[in-house]
C-alpha cells in the first residue's frame, strides 16, 4: 500500500506538485496521469526518491520513505523507464539480475529467477540470455526493463511512461502482457502516461493531475462517467467516450446464454448456432445485417472469448457485419453469445449511474 | 545470416591485424637484440662513417630504459589524469572541471623541451626531469577522455543505475566506468604514443633512453646512429598503439 500524504514538490518557488494526496491499495494498478508538464513524472520520482520531497509524506507499506537509505528503499521498488535505460554493456540476463546481485542473491537462486522472468515475458532464455540490449527489439527490450524492474520480488513497481517510445502495435501487445504480468503476480504497481486509452485499458484507478494538483482520484469507469469538471471531460475526450467505456467491459458480464433455435417471436433478432460434434460453433443462420435469414460459415477473426473487451468485440461485429458473435472457451466451444444489445445495454446502464 | 558473415570478415580481418601485429613484434625484438647483424649493411649505406653502428651502449639497455620512462611517466598521467577526470565529474568537483581542463590545455602547449628544461633545476639531471615533463605532457588526453567518455554515459542509464537502487559507487564501477572505458583507453593510447616519442628527448637531459643513439647521432653528424634509434622508437610506438587498438577492442561492445 503506498499512502501520499500532502505531497509537494518546489523547485525555485514554484509548487510543480502541490498538495497530493492519494493512497493505492496493495495490488491495484494506479495509473498517474495529465498533460505534459503536470508532475505526473515528479511524483513518481517522490516514491523512489529520486526525486527529493519538499514537502508531505510517502507511506511505504507503513514505513516513511525518507526514513530508510535511500538505495535500500529503491531495492525494495521496482523501476521502470521509457527508453528502457538497459545497461549496454550487460547481457539480457545480467541486466534482469542487476538488483537480485545488488541485494547478494545466491548465483543458483538469481539464475533461477532470471529463466523464470524470461519465461513469464516470452523471453526463450537460451536465445536471449546472452543478448547484448543493442540485438534486441524496441519491444523485447522493454521487456527486459520491465522483467529487471520485477526480478527482486519488489513491493511496488514503478513505471515512467514505459511503452512511450515503442510503435503502436508493439505497445498494445506489451499492455496486454503488463496486465497479464499484473494479475499473476498481484504487484502494486504506480504507471505514469500521457496516453488515456491507455491508462483506461491498464489501470485500475487513475489519478488525474493538472499544474501540479490532484484534479481527480477514481477508477477509470467513474472518471469516465463521473467527470469532477471540464477539464477532466476534456482530458478523457468526448467524441469516443462511449467506446472508451466499453474498453472497460467485458465480454463475459454481457454474455447471455446461446440461442441454438430460432425465436421467430424475436423479428430481426432470429439467429440460431449450428455446432459441430465438440459444440464448437461452425455456422450463424441469421442475424446478418444485409441477409436476415443468410447463413454465415464461422470465422475464427469474429469469435470473442470472456475476457475480451466489449469494445473489441463491438468492432469484429461491425467489421464483419454481424449482430452477434459467438463466445468460446479455450478449447473452442460455444459458451455463450454477445449481441448487439449487449452493447447498447452497457451505454444504458451507464448512464443510469450518472443520475 | 548477415550477422555471421559479418562476424566472419571481422574475424578474418582480426587475424590479419595478429599477423601484422606478430611480424612487427618479431621485427622490435629482432632489431633490439641483433641490431649489431646489421652492421654490414650500415657500413655499406654510410661508407664515410668510421663507426656506423651505435656501440656505447646495447640497444637492449636503451629499449628498456626507454620502456621504463614511459611507463613510468604514462602511470603517473593515467593515475592523475583519472582520477582528476573523476573528480571534476563528481557532484562535489564538477566546479572544478574548466580550471582542471584548462590546466592540462596549458600544460599540454608548452613545448616538452621546455619543460624539461624547467625541471631540471628543480629535480637535476637524468631520470627524475625527464619523468616530470612526461608525465605532465601525458596529462592532457588522459584528463580530456575521461571526462569526454564519463559524459557519453547516457543520462536514462544513470538513472536506472540509481532507481535500481545503486549506489555511488557501484554506479561508477559498474556503470561509468565500463561505459567509459573505450573512450579513457584510447586517451591513454594516445599519451602513451606521443610519450613514447616524446621520451627520446629525455637525452638531452641525461635520461638514457632510445633517444640517446638519435641525439648523440644528430650531435656527432652521424645518420646512421639517427636511424638505428628512430628505427627502434617508431618500431615501439607502432606495435604500442596496435596492442592499445586491440585493448579498446575488448572493451567496447556492440554497433
Amino acid at each position: 500500500m503506498i499512502e501520499l500524504q500532502g505531497l509537494t514538490k518546489s523547485y525555485a518557488g514554484t509548487n510543480v506538485v502541490d498538495d497530493v494526496s492519494l493512497t493505492l491499495e496493495t495490488g491495484e494498478f494506479g495509473v498517474l496521469i495529465g498533460p505534459s508538464g503536470c508532475g505526473k513524472s515528479t511524483t513518481l520520482k517522490m516514491i523512489n526518491r529520486l526525486v527529493p520531497l519538499s514537502g508531505g509524506r510517502i507511506i511505504l507499506n507503513g514505513d516513511d520513505v525518507t526514513d530508510l537509505p535511500a538505495e535500500q528503499l529503491r531495492r525494495r521498488i521496482g523501476y521502470a523507464i521509457q527508453s528502457t535505460g538497459l545497461f549496454p554493456h550487460w547481457s539480457v540476463a545480467q541486466n534482469i539480475a542487476t538488483v537480485p546481485q545488488l541485494l547478494k542473491w545466491p548465483k543458483s537462486r538469481i539464475d533461477d529467477r532470471v529463466d523464470e522472468l524470461m519465461a513469464m515475458f516470452h523471453l526463450d532464455p537460451v536465445e536471449f540470455r546472452h543478448k547484448y540490449p543493442h540485438q534486441l527489439s524496441g519491444g523485447q527490450a522493454q521487456r527486459v526493463g520491465v522483467a529487471r524492474a520485477l526480478a527482486a520480488d519488489p513491493e511496488v513497481l514503478l513505471m515512467d511512461e514505459p511503452f512511450g517510445a515503442v510503435d503502436p502495435l508493439t505497445r498494445e501487445v506489451l499492455q496486454a502482457e503488463l496486465k497479464r504480468v499484473h494479475q499473476q503476480t498481484g504487484k502494486t504497481i504506480v504507471f505514469v502516461t500521457h496516453d488515456m486509452d491507455e491508462a483506461l485499458q491498464l489501470a485500475t484507478r487513475i489519478a488525474l493531475l493538472n499544474g501540479g494538483r490532484l484534479v481527480q482520484y477514481d477508477r477509470p469507469i467513474e472518471m469516465m462517467v463521473k467527470p469532477a469538471d471540464d477539464f477532466v471531460r476534456e482530458f478523457i475526450g468526448q467524441a469516443d467516450l462511449g467506446l472508451k467505456l466499453l474498453s472497460r467491459r467485458w465480454v463475459h458480464q454481457y454474455q447471455r446464454a446461446p440461442s441454438l433455435e430460432h425465436h421467430a417471436t424475436l423479428p430481426g433478432l432470429d439467429h440460431c448456432w449450428q455446432l459441430d460434434d465438440a459444440g464448437r460453433p461452425v455456422a450463424l443462420e441469421g442475424a446478418r445485417l444485409d441477409d436476415d435469414h443468410g447463413v454465415t460459415p464461422v470465422k475464427a477473426e469474429w469469435i470473442a472469448k470472456p475476457e475480451m473487451s466489449m469494445k473489441e468485440a463491438l468492432s469484429r461485429m461491425v467489421w464483419y457485419r454481424v449482430m452477434v458473435l459467438p463466445v468460446v472457451d479455450d478449447a473452442g466451444k460455444l459458451i455463450g453469445e454477445i449481441g448487439m444489445q449487449g452493447v447498447m445495454g452497457i451505454q444504458a446502464e451507464a448512464e443510469g449511474r450518472v443520475s | 545470416m548477415n550477422g555471421a558473415v559479418h562476424g566472419a570478415r571481422r574475424l578474418r580481418a582480426a587475424s590479419a591485424g595478429n599477423g601484422v601485429l606478430g611480424v612487427l613484434i618479431v621485427l622490435l625484438i629482432g632489431l633490439t637484440l641483433g641490431m649489431g647483424q646489421l652492421e654490414p649493411l650500415f657500413r655499406a649505406l654510410f661508407p664515410d662513417l668510421g663507426n656506423p653502428l651505435y656501440a656505447r651502449d646495447s640497444f637492449l639497455n636503451l629499449m628498456l630504459a626507454h620502456i621504463g620512462l614511459v611507463l613510468m611517466s604514462s602511470l603517473i598521467s593515467v593515475t592523475i589524469g583519472v582520477a582528476a577526470g573523476l573528480f571534476v565529474t563528481r557532484p562535489v568537483g564538477r566546479e572544478f572541471e574548466p580550471m582542471v581542463s584548462s590546466l592540462a590545455a596549458i600544460g599540454q602547449t608548452f613545448p616538452p623541451a621546455a619543460v624539461l628544461a624547467i625541471a631540471v633545476p628543480l629535480a637535476g639531471f637524468g631520470f627524475a626531469p625527464t619523468i616530470i615533463a612526461l608525465s605532465l605532457y601525458g596529462l592532457l588526453p588522459v584528463i580530456q577522455n575521461t571526462i569526454a567518455g564519463l559524459g557519453t554515459v547516457p543520462q536514462t542509464t544513470l538513472e536506472a543505475a540509481r532507481g535500481n537502487g545503486m549506489n555511488r559507487w557501484q554506479i561508477l564501477r559498474r556503470v561509468e566506468l565500463p561505459l567509459a572505458m573505450p573512450v579513457i583507453i584510447a586517451g591513454i593510447r594516445i599519451s602513451v604514443i606521443v610519450n613514447i616519442g616524446t621520451a627520446t628527448i629525455g637525452s638531452t637531459v641525461g635520461a638514457k633512453s632510445l633517444g640517446t643513439p638519435l641525439i648523440a647521432g644528430l650531435v656527432g653528424n652521424n645518420l646512421a646512429y639517427v636511424i638505428q634509434g628512430a628505427l627502434l622508437v617508431g618500431l615501439l610506438a607502432i606495435v604500442t598503439d596496435l596492442l592499445f587498438e586491440r585493448l579498446e577492442r575488448r572493451y567496447s561492445f556492440g554497433s
